[in-house]
């Protein structure tokens, strides 16, 4: 059993070693065939046709940070329920209870959040 | 030498050195970098242990979100501003004996450690279904706590952002 279970991750990990490979495999050979012209255009950042301004290293708005709050959040969250729902046949109503009390409390700050105008962009 | 003695030897690499880089990069955002590579490598050790669902947390909360969120957090911040000061003297020395004194006692401590006779066997039963038994009967409580952690750490950063917004 537990051979065939490993074994079955060999297979991820070659996989992986593709994944891996192809790109760098890919790029590498279009580094030899391609021809090396650069110029001062062809140097710059492009991005729609626009004309890049400054650095790229530019400062954030804080409401993207907020955003990525609340992303973790409700990540972990998604987290607990997982084992719940794949546990719930031999749980009962008791944990249907303590799954209801978790994500009210949760939407209770996702209501905050909509109150303080925190999902709004503008 | 077996494939999970070359999987352990690779993550524990990939673990130890994306910690290493992290200290040793100067900017910040490439910091993040290295320690999502940390997460990375803990999360394949998890699989290596047979903790699945742990493992697919790791990647998904710490590699995903938590590393986004400390990108984000940077950005905020003047990101690119470079680490100059090196402590000099001393200090080098203390935290060379601090690290020496640290390492002999995790040394003793895991040497001496009972593992227990018999290894516990994870492949006959399901995982998840066995951590959510555990979750909603013996652990009800630090659950529910739990959700009122998020739920403070939410309006918490919430109230901390605002202020920020209004300041500038």
């Amino acid at each position: 059993m537990a051979t065939v279970y490993m074994n079955n991750y060999l297979i991820v990990a070659i996989f992986l070693f593709l994944g891996i490979l192809l790109p760098v495999g890919a790029l590498t050979l279009a580094r030899f065939l391609r021809p090396s012209n650069p110029t001062e255009e062809k140097r710059k950042t492009y991005e729609s046709g626009v004309e890049p301004v400054g650095s790229s290293w530019v400062q954030f708005n804080v409401k993207y940070y907020i955003f990525a709050l609340l992303f973790v959040v409700f990540d972990v969250e998604t987290v607990f329920l997982y084992p719940w729902a794949v546990a719930y046949d031999s749980l009962g109503l008791f944990a249907l209870v303590e799954m209801v009390i978790f994500i009210v409390l949760l939407v209770i700050g996702l209501i905050y959040a909509w109150k303080k105008k925190v999902l709004e962009w503008n | 030498m077996s494939g999970e003695f070359i999987a352990f030897f690779v993550l524990a690499l990939l673990t130890i050195g994306g910690a290493v880089f992290m200290i040793s990069f100067t900017r910040v955002v490439h910091m993040v970098v290295a320690l999502a590579f940390t997460f990375l490598g803990i999360a394949g050790l998890y699989v290596l242990l047979e903790a699945e669902f742990v493992g697919v947390t790791q990647v998904l909360v710490y590699s995903g979100a938590i590393s986004i969120l400390m990108l984000f957090g940077i950005m905020l911040t003047r990101h690119d501003a470079t680490e100059v000061t090196e402590r000099k003297g001393p200090f080098k020395y203390i935290a060379f004996a601090g690290i020496a004194v640290f390492f002999i006692v995790a040394f003793l401590g895991i040497q001496s450690a009972h593992w227990g006779d018999q290894q516990a066997d994870f492949t006959k039963q399901n995982n998840v279904k066995e951590i959510g038994i555990q979750l909603f009967t013996h652990y009800v409580i630090p659950f529910e706590a739990v959700s009122v952690l998020l739920l403070v750490a939410l309006v918490g950063a919430i109230i901390l952002a605002k202020k920020e917004a209004e300041d500038e």
